[in-house]
């Protein structure tokens, strides 16, 4: 009897969430962000994580639904991303995911979100290939990419900097990819490429490199690496007096490399980024100082643009009026909007690019820090046409539904 | 081509040769006289370098005196390690031992991270050392100089501590027939824990001297163990000279591939280590016993 009646329960209990839980999901709105929440680059992941919990309480409800979030770590592998994207969209259901750094990675949570038929938006990944070769009608990719990165430096800094450029290339398929941008706009501004380096990742010692580079006699280097490859080339540059003669420019440089190295390794190095907290945009500072005080430490430019897709897609929401994949992507595409990170951003309807203008930014000399994470001054800026280039330059055929 | 350039280059190999020495020094006595392939080699050497940031940034002493008071340390450390845990593996087969190692990198590593963080620190060159001096044939930087003339009397140093003391003799001794040692009434136990301080003292060492030239962070020893290994293999497991000479080529042998060919630099220690071992697998200075 007991047996009976406890069966009975387990098959009520089992019928009452079938039909609550549809109902249930239909009442709200389900963020998703997949990015790297462990290991050395937890430093961008977490960012991003809680720039989406706080763009998602900013914005409150969504056509009187309650919005729900919900965050993995894909500890920068990308398979285990396309483990998680699968995991956000099935069993979750969210309605969108966000984020996800790692090129690989996002290409591949790319290919689930048109296997689902869910809107990705992109903010961390550089590979043009996400609004081009394996572009499609899911997925927005917002924030920088490696053209964007690559192409800014060159334009402003062959006007600004000097006309004499060496380069060090990290010897990997990203390093390759921005020295070929990079290049191209050193070209079009009527720079001299004197010399360039490949180097393999992860070398601990580039003195040799760096002699070679004094020896071309450069108005400017440039170092086209990433994170413990930029410290060891530009601790090598300082020592043999290389900044005594030439400007530096980085491909990326981040507050978290400041931090690290110390402002003093990096004083006067040039960089290009999509945004810095000091920015005037719209409602940029109160977005910094939130978040300083929530997680005592500045925005990075990953960050901010995560609080921006989020709010830009609860917004498209909201346009839409409803959460259907296909209303809300129409929504977005050729959108123009301003707000904290972009003034004014547009989304490209022929890649899906989001764009805006770039800023150039110079990593301040120790003394200049007066505040707390304010390690860079922007002394220049680059129209949105001229840093994103032509959609379609990169080779996206955008398929419909 | 340029010769005064090439030149120059050369004498700027010797940097890269000589923080592979210190790091292959340890290395190699560890194995020659214990037996022990020690994977925790670089989280020592990382080790080092984070006892360094401890002792200069954190504490506010002299950089002289954490060159002398960070081996100290990591040596110190380096013994618990081999008492507590590595030396209760030595009966059993050497593979016990590797994986031990191995284990510990990890530990080490995580431990590092969980106290420090994994962003790494801010380390630069002390003022003293900074900026350059000029040499006649170029101008050279200070601290590079610094660290290559540390090197030259290390390695003699140690050399001369295995070749004529007393204590030498016996770790010598310990390391063809440690039971024999034993015998003779001498305790061996002891001297293997402190021939893996003077190991990990070493190793920690290099640590300290490359904090100021490169990224202080947990994985900093993750890279440059490979490296070691080649170079101890290439010089024969267990062999000083062997290293040093070894240590040196090997660093020159990359400036120059970055001179006449850099998508290759890397590369050539490797073809390097794998033309020793099929002409000659127990490189340049080493004992025939183990592999050939």
């Amino acid at each position: 009897m007991i047996k009976r009646s406890l069966i009975l329960t387990i098959v009520l209990i089992g019928v009452l969430f079938w039909v609550v839980c549809p109902a249930k999901a239909a009442d709200t709105v389900k963020v998703g962000v997949i990015s790297v929440l462990s290991g050395p680059l937890a430093v961008i992941g977490n960012g991003e994580k809680w720039s989406a919990e706080m763009a998602i309480n900013d914005f409150g409800t969504v056509l009187g639904k309650k919005i729900e979030f919900v965050a993995r770590d894909h500890a920068y592998n990308p398979g285990i991303a396309n483990e998680k994207a699968k995991e956000l969209y099935e069993k979750e259901k969210v309605d969108v995911i966000i984020a996800c750094p790692n090129s690989a990675a996002a290409l591949a949570v790319a290919q689930q979100a048109l296997i689902h038929k869910k809107p990705f938006i992109s903010t961390s990944a550089g590979t043009t290939d996400l609004i081009g070769k394996r572009c499609n009608r899911y997925v927005i990719k917002w924030n920088y990419n490696d053209y964007m990165l690559a192409t800014t430096v060159g334009l402003w800094g062959a006007e600004h900097l000097g006309k004499r450029w060496y380069t060090i290339t990290s010897d990997y398929a990203w390093g390759h990819d921005l020295l070929k941008h990079f290049t191209a706009a050193l070209k079009k501004k009527g720079g001299i490429h004197v010399g360039n380096d490949m180097v393999a990742l992860k070398t601990a010692d580039y003195s040799p490199y760096i002699l070679k580079a004094i020896k071309a006699k450069p108005d400017v280097l440039v170092l086209l690496n990433v994170g413990k490859d930029t410290t060891n080339s530009t601790k090598a540059a300082v020592e043999f007096g290389l900044k005594k003669t030439c400007k530096i420019v980085h491909a990326l440089l981040f507050g978290p490399n400041i931090k690290g190295a110390g402002p003093e390794v990096f004083a006067d190095d040039y960089c290009a980024m999509s945004w810095y907290w000091k920015v005037d945009n719209p409602g940029a500072r109160e977005y910094a100082d939130k978040y300083l005080k929530l997680h005592g430490d500045r925005p990075h430019f990953m960050a901010a643009a995560v609080y921006s897709a989020t709010w830009q897609y609860l917004e498209a929401v909201k346009r839409a009026g409803t959460t259907d994949p296909e209303a809300v992507i129409k929504a977005l595409e050729g959108h123009t909007f301003r707000d904290m990170f972009a003034n004014p951003g547009y989304i490209r309807p022929e890649d899906h690019m989001q764009v805006a203008k770039a800023f150039l930014l110079r990593a301040k000399q120790p003394e200049e820090i007066k505040e707390d994470y304010d390690y860079f001054e922007i002394v220049g800026t680059v129209p949105a046409e001229e840093a994103y280039g032509k959609p379609g330059q990169f080779g996206c055929k955008m398929k419909g539904f | 081509m340029d010769f005064h350039f090439i030149f120059i280059q050369l004498f700027n190999g010797l940097i890269l040769g000589s923080i592979y020495i210190l790091l292959s020094l340890g290395l190699t006595v560890i194995f020659g006289t214990l037996g022990v392939v020690n994977f925790a080699h670089g989280a020592i050497y990382m080790l080092g370098a984070y006892a360094a940031y401890s002792i200069v940034t954190l504490l506010n002493i002299n950089f002289f005196l954490a060159i002398l008071i960070c081996p100290i340390i990591v040596g110190i450390i380096g013994m618990l390690l081999e008492r507590s845990l590595i030396s209760k593996l030595y009966k059993f087969p050497h593979f016990y031992n590797l994986l031990l190692t191995f284990g510990m990198m990890f530990f080490i590593q995580d431990a590092i991270k969980i106290i420090y963080g994994p962003e790494g620190e801010s380390f630069n060159i002390p003022q003293m050392l900074g900026g350059a001096v000029n040499l006649g044939f170029m101008i050279y930087p200070k601290y590079r100089l610094f660290v290559i003339l540390i090197t030259a009397f290390l390695a003699l140093g140690v050399w001369l501590f295995i070749e004529k003391t007393k204590l030498g003799a016996i770790i010598r001794a310990g390391t063809d027939d440690s039971e024999m040692v034993d015998a003779l009434g001498i305790n061996i136990s002891r001297t293997f824990t402190l021939v893996f301080g003077i190991g990990a003292a070493l190793s920690g060492l290099a640590g300290v001297l490359s904090a100021p030239i490169q990224d202080v962070q947990p994985l900093m020893g993750m890279d440059i163990l490979v490296e070691t290994f080649v170079v101890v293999i290439v010089g024969g497991m267990g062999s000083i000279g062997g290293s040093v000479l070894a240590g040196l080529i090997i660093g020159e042998l990359i400036t120059l591939g970055v001179i006449f060919w850099p998508p290759i630099a890397t590369s050539l220690m490797y073809i390097l280590m794998v033309i020793i071992l099929i002409a000659r697998p127990r490189g340049f200075f080493g004992r025939a016993q183990f592999f050939e």
